[in-house]
């Protein structure tokens, strides 16, 4: 599922528009395959180092959850990769939209789903708030989304400190807790029920990743949005309404961001400030790992799945072979500096492709 | 070609959400094996026959100094208990998923009790919940749960409220009782500061208006560079206004001492933690009084109590007790045996938990 802008990164994959490409890159130069083999490795040398790694109940059921939700931070960061922008509030925007979810079940006494679409409406109206600060004023996107942070942070702390006594909201709807713990094995077809290693929140990873994959190989606004990213000059002059693309592409970040947080505060159990403060740079690591580019025109939301599921994977591992504090964030850092090197590595590439056959 | 393919995918997409709307949900309230059973009553002793088979681990919310003494006892318990493993691990790095994450692992790794200094506290209900029900002893230690209720066998830990009221009298009566005095924290979406928040205004009120409290600046613990800015902005703003400062976070604390030294200002600082810096101020008179808290206390007692209780050999007679480890405030006058008042309140715990709060046998 991965889909670039053509012509720029289309050799690697099949194009948009159905035609083959001139020239293949052999399969296994294809990244996502490379981070499948790499987490299958990896979560095979853990598993003999440590057998508890295939534990399902303590192991892979929390590691999956974790993934499920980095996994939709990323895409939140993906989205805005697309268009060449990049969005450092993501952390925030999910701590605006769990404080909503938490408004509205503390105060509102709405249900479960209901307080879910009031915490999405809120983080995608934040996001397209941003993403018209930045078409209109053409201000770039770093600085932007940085003075967002900024004003989120601030706002977030005050609206918790004042409607709340212990700067959280601690009511519970029904369901909540449910979801929180329940897996695939508490959903039956008939006699076969499913794995208790799959939590059945990733369902809203799963739709983020369906939804995202038809809109970017399957819509012609999601093409719009990788033009924009790939050469808004170009695309404008395509006619492309660029500003509304850019717009659209935080909207729909600041609603991803929204939705992971929701997903954590369920993680955890209650809605805070302090939810999404460590996102960013899980949410570039897992996009960029799959083989987004930082420069835009080319996403991949299997590959941000895949990417954030390595990063989970190695941390787990990790965990479990009692590595301390200091060592873990050295091999996590160098994971980082691998995949950014990686992403340049594979920007030479493809533009060597397409000089040569030009 | 390309709108097939969209009614395909279209019709994909539908056909999953009616199978999962299809899909039956089973009941999921069974709440496990080891729920808050009621406690026996029983004639049994509190000395620890057998802890061989319990791994306990001390799981702070992240790296801090106040839980490093926490490494040593634990070591120590282990030693002198004869428990089966005591490990410290700081990896959670103040984040209440890596520290569920953590816990989780450390289960799959064998270790079946746990003392845990909770990240958040509003949160961290859920994750003892969770422990609980699987089978693992869980004590809460150095901070409480959120809103009174408490689901893990105990709670051993400072009241924060209280220390803060502490320190807040502590430097009052520095400032001979009347004056303006500024409240240095951390973060301020954190209950526990909030009830910190909570215990100073309690001892300003009491002064019946001759001490007011001029600012409560909060999130300046992050490091010690943040507390310095803020400190030495408050003192080049306020700083002839202010006759007191006292800060409940470890930060604070180390800036306004420096700061109070070097431009001179009369302002009494009192601080807390027996961190090294901060108990040389004391000696050298730049810090009128410290609070401190018992980190090694909660270390030593949780892993005695948590390997009484996994051992099966007692239990919590009220499940989700609450208990003070204690704090105490040290001027120049105590600052050299302090150590002994805390020792003497440890002995007197261990003490009140054999006869109060445990049932053995």
């Amino acid at each position: 599922m991965k889909t670039a802008s053509a012509p720029r990164a289309s050799e690697t994959d099949r194009p948009t528009d159905g035609a083959r490409p001139p020239h293949r890159l052999p399969f296994w130069v294809n990244q996502r395959l490379g981070l499948l083999v790499l987490i299958v490795a990896l979560a095979a040398v853990f598993g003999l180092l440590r057998p508890a790694f295939f534990d399902e109940r303590l192991v892979l059921f929390p590691l999956l959850r974790d993934i499920a939700t980095l996994t939709v931070v990323a895409l939140a960061q993906m989205v805005v990769l697309s268009v060449g922008h990049m969005n450092l509030a993501v952390g925030r925007m999910a701590a605006f939209g769990a404080l909503f979810a938490g408004f509205g079940y503390d105060r509102l006494g709405l249900s479960l789903p209901m307080g879910l679409v009031l915490c999405l409406l809120a983080g995608c109206a934040i996001g397209a708030l941003t993403g018209w600060i930045i078409a209109r004023a053409g201000v770039s996107s770093f600085v932007v989304t940085l003075a967002m942070d900024f004003a989120l942070l601030g706002l977030v702390s005050l609206l918790y400190s004042a409607l709340t006594e212990n700067a959280a909201f601690t009511t519970r709807p029904d369901g909540l807790t449910e979801l929180r713990s329940a897996s695939l094995a508490d959903i039956c077809l008939g006699p076969v029920c499913g794995s208790p290693a799959v939590p059945q929140i990733a369902q809203f990873t799963l739709l983020a990743v369906i939804g995202l994959g038809f809109l970017y190989t399957r819509t012609r606004m999601g093409r719009e949005l990788l033009l924009t990213g790939a050469n808004p000059n170009a695309a404008e002059l395509s006619g492309i309404p660029t500003g509304r693309r850019i717009i659209l592409a935080h909207a729909l970040s600041g609603l991803l961001a929204a939705l992971a947080g929701f997903m954590a505060a369920v993680g955890t159990g209650t809605f805070r400030a302090s939810i999404g403060e460590d996102f960013m740079l899980p949410s570039f690591l897992g996009a960029v790992l799959g083989g987004t580019l930082l420069t835009g025109g080319v996403v991949s939301v299997v590959g941000a799945l895949l990417g954030t599921a390595l990063v989970g994977v190695i941390r787990k591992g990790l965990d479990l072979l009692g590595v301390g504090l200091e060592s873990l964030n050295i091999y996590l850092g160098c994971v980082l500096l691998l995949a950014l090197s990686a992403d340049r590595v594979r920007t030479v590439v493809s533009y060597r492709k397409v000089v040569r056959s030009t | 070609m390309t709108q097939h393919r969209s009614v395909l995918t279209a019709a994909a997409t539908f056909l999953v959400l009616v199978a999962a709307s299809a899909c039956t949900v089973k009941n999921s309230g069974d709440t496990g094996p080891a729920g808050n059973a009621p406690a026996k009553r029983g004639g049994g002793t509190a000395e620890l026959a057998d802890g061989s088979g319990v791994k306990i681990a001390l799981v702070p919310g992240g790296a801090h100094p106040y839980f490093q003494p926490w490494k040593r006892a634990g070591a120590d318990a282990k030693k002198r208990l004869g428990l089966g493993d005591v490990t410290f691990d700081e990896t959670a790095e103040w984040d209440q998923q890596k520290q569920n994450d953590l816990l989780s692992t450390l289960a799959a790794r064998g270790y079946n009790a746990f003392g845990i200094f909770g990240v958040s506290p509003t949160d961290i209900n859920t994750t003892f919940a969770d422990l609980k029900s699987q089978g693992f002893a869980v004590a809460s230690l150095a901070s409480c749960p959120a809103g009174g209720k408490n689901a893990a066998d105990f709670c051993l830990s400072t009241d924060v409220e209280l220390a803060a009221y502490k320190a807040a009298r502590a430097t009052i009566d520095a400032m001979g009782g009347q004056g303006r005095l500024v409240h240095l924290t951390g973060n301020n979406v954190d209950a526990n500061t909030q009830r910190r928040i909570k215990g100073v205004k309690k001892a300003v009120q009491e002064t019946g208006g001759k001490v007011t409290l001029l600012q409560t600046i909060t999130d300046i613990d992050k490091d010690l560079q943040t507390a310095q800015k803020a400190v030495s902005d408050l003192i080049a703003s306020k700083g002839p206004q202010i006759q007191g400062i006292v800060s409940t976070s470890y930060n604070p604390a180390v800036a306004a001492a420096e700061a109070v030294r070097e431009s001179g200002s009369k302002a009494k600082v009192v601080a807390i933690d027996d961190d090294a810096k901060i108990l040389s101020s004391v000696k050298n008179g730049s810090v009128s009084a410290t609070v401190v808290q018992n980190p090694v206390g909660q270390a030593d007692i949780g892993a005695w109590v948590l390997a009484l209780l996994q051992s099966k050999q007692c239990t919590m007679k009220q499940p989700g007790v609450t208990i003070d480890s204690g704090s105490f405030v040290v001027t120049k006058k105590n600052v050299a045996d302090y150590d002994d008042a805390r020792k003497a309140k440890t002995a007197q715990l261990k003490k009140k938990f054999a006869d109060e709060y445990l049932s053995c046998g």
